[in-house]
């Protein structure tokens, strides 16, 4: 059965894998990607746009949402969950348009207006995976560790974060690959990124366009992806990772 | 040394856990708190380390009264070993035992000779572990680093709640036997729940028998087998208490208490050492395997031999006498 699901998933990264040479074989023989050639400068400076917007809103939320999580999974102030995750699912309930629409009614046209969106549409994951993560931590230790006469924060520092870590960052990488799918938009409320592009091809129906800018933010989001496994790898204690992986044997 | 002075404790306005609990362990004993689930017995042991408040009375450890003290600092002078370890999977083992002595700053040379010393005394090769991670030991091992662990910066006081409840009845056993070596050893003033009456009796100095709340008996284990206080305790403890009292006696005691028959050379007996308990040596005779033991000290020096009306003689004698 194990052999069977692993030859399944093989097989199936193979045909994945396939299909994306052959894309990338056809874009280039068309000469999909000729945009970019023909205008290195304005290249960059749209992914720069775009690295930017997702880099400030995903920062912002991460330095909100995690103090957020260990806030609501204090005892006393359990209570303030349902309303905080409320909020917070607010925003995400909200689609990412309306908010980008909402957000350029307050802040104008601009950087500012999708930096805020984002950071509003990111918010809800890293709470979430915050909150899921804290909660995992078995009682039992918790309850170990404060016999034994460790405060609080140590609690929080020596145990509950670093064993909340691996849900933590997983939520960081949830929020960042969407937000550079949805940072295309940003175009709309004259924020920049790629998504100048990506709409000019559409209105334009000019394939070159289209894909030169759309393949570079799948391959971004790819990018961030892995760079956040990596992360997950670099920075989640040793002794999780071998549990984890002992577990799944 | 742990004194309980009309210790209360109610939950929500009206819920009465523990009602007026006045009694002490003495330095150096082991005292098992032992009773149904819900008597109330783990609350107690939570009491005195301040996981549980007090609602009523005072809990005085060692003179000082520890709704008073210190919370943190008192806790990490009280060894606490928990019936699922709580052992941390994101330090490796050392790191694990080490947690109290690294708060209070020890520095790394002592903070390793102690990690030695007490991996040995628990049983455990210290450099085979030192650098694992808890979840590749298995239950037994987890919970011997468990009490290293709350041996670790060598308090004086040790509460422990149902620490070898959770293992498989061998290594229970085992663990129980060895806590006991240990303990005779260290002679820490200990408080331990259990929920299991034959391993009260064989670790326990005094056992303290709650039930709703409340003290039924607080008596050494001998007293409460042959002598319970009242219907529930002798419930408690089984129909077959006798028998269980028999496994506080040594073949050494009755021997010390009466005089042995001589040895008579017959194919029906059988050699017993005299260490062992007497518990063991019924169960030979009621076994069918030997009419009477031939009594060995450790040198295989024969002092005589039992027999059945000899430990029934005997068993006579205690539980008078006891009274």
């Amino acid at each position: 059965m194990e052999r069977k699901n692993k030859t399944i998933a093989l097989f199936i990264k193979l045909i994945f894998w396939a299909l994306l040479v052959a894309f990338f074989i056809w874009a280039f023989s068309n000469n999909m990607f000729s945009t970019i050639w023909e205008q290195p400068d304005t290249f960059l400076r749209l992914l720069g746009e775009h690295i930017t917007i997702v880099l400030l809103s995903g920062a912002a939320a991460v330095l909100i949402a995690v103090p957020l999580g260990i806030f609501v999974t204090r005892p006393k102030f359990r209570k303030s969950e349902w309303l905080i995750v409320g909020i917070a699912n607010l925003g995400q309930t909200i689609p990412s348009l309306a908010v980008l629409a909402l957000a350029m009614g307050f802040l104008g046209i601009g950087i500012s207006a999708a930096v805020v969106a984002l950071f509003v549409y990111s918010l809800l994951p890293i709470l979430q995976n915050t909150i899921a993560g804290i909660d995992s931590v078995d009682d039992n230790m918790i309850d170990a560790a404060k016999g034994m006469g460790l405060t609080n924060a140590q609690i929080l520092w020596k145990i509950e974060l670093p064993n909340a870590l691996t849900s933590i960052i997983a939520g960081v990488r949830t929020a960042l690959v969407i937000n550079i799918g949805t940072a295309a938009l940003a175009y709309l409320v004259g924020a920049g990124g790629l998504g100048v592009w990506i709409f000019t091809g559409i209105r334009l129906f000019d394939n070159a366009f289209l894909m030169s800018g759309a393949v570079p933010v799948t391959l971004l989001a790819i990018l961030i992806d892995y760079l956040f496994k990596w992360l997950q790898f670099a920075l989640v204690p040793k002794g999780l990772r071998l549990a984890r992986k002992a577990q799944n044997a | 040394m742990i004194h309980f002075n009309d210790v209360t404790k109610i939950y929500n306005g009206n819920v009465k856990a523990i009602e007026d609990m006045n009694f002490t362990v003495e330095k150096g004993e082991l005292v098992i708190m032992l009773g149904p689930s819900g008597c109330g017995k783990t609350t107690l042991l939570r009491m005195v380390n301040q996981l549980e408040s007090i609602t009523d009375g005072d809990i005085m450890l060692n003179g000082k009264s520890v709704r008073h003290s210190n919370k943190i600092e008192m806790r990490r002078n009280i060894g606490y070993v928990i019936q699922s370890n709580g052992l941390f999977p994101n330090m490796n083992i050392e790191d694990n035992a080490m947690i109290v002595p690294n708060l209070l700053g020890w520095d790394r040379k002592k903070m390793r000779d102690r990690f030695n010393t007490l991996m040995e005394l628990v049983g455990l090769n210290p450099d085979e572990y030192r650098k694992r991670y808890p979840h590749e030991l298995s239950g037994g091992q987890q919970q011997r680093v468990g009490v290293a662990r709350a041996l670790a910066a060598d308090p004086p006081v040790m509460l422990m709640d149902e620490p070898f409840g959770a293992l498989d009845p061998i290594i229970r056993t085992h663990l129980q036997e060895e806590f006991l070596q240990i303990q005779k050893e260290l002679k820490k003033t200990i408080l331990f729940v259990s929920h299991d009456i034959d391993e009260a009796v064989k670790m326990a100095d005094k056992i303290a028998l709650l039930k709703g709340g409340k003290m039924m008996q607080y008596a050494e284990p001998a007293r409460m087998l042959n002598k319970p206080a009242n219907s529930f305790v002798a419930e408690f403890v089984g129909q077959d208490r006798v028998l269980k009292s028999m496994s506080l006696y040594t073949v050494k005691d009755l021997a010390n208490a009466l005089t042995l028959k001589p040895v008579l050379e017959s194919p029906d007996s059988q050699n017993i050492n005299e260490n062992l308990s007497l518990r063991v040596a019924i169960s030979k005779i009621l076994n069918q395997e030997a009419d009477q033991l031939i009594v060995e000290n450790d040198n295989g020096t024969r002092k005589g031999s039992i027999t059945l009306d000899l430990i029934e003689q005997f068993l006579h004698r205690e539980i008078k006498e006891s009274v």
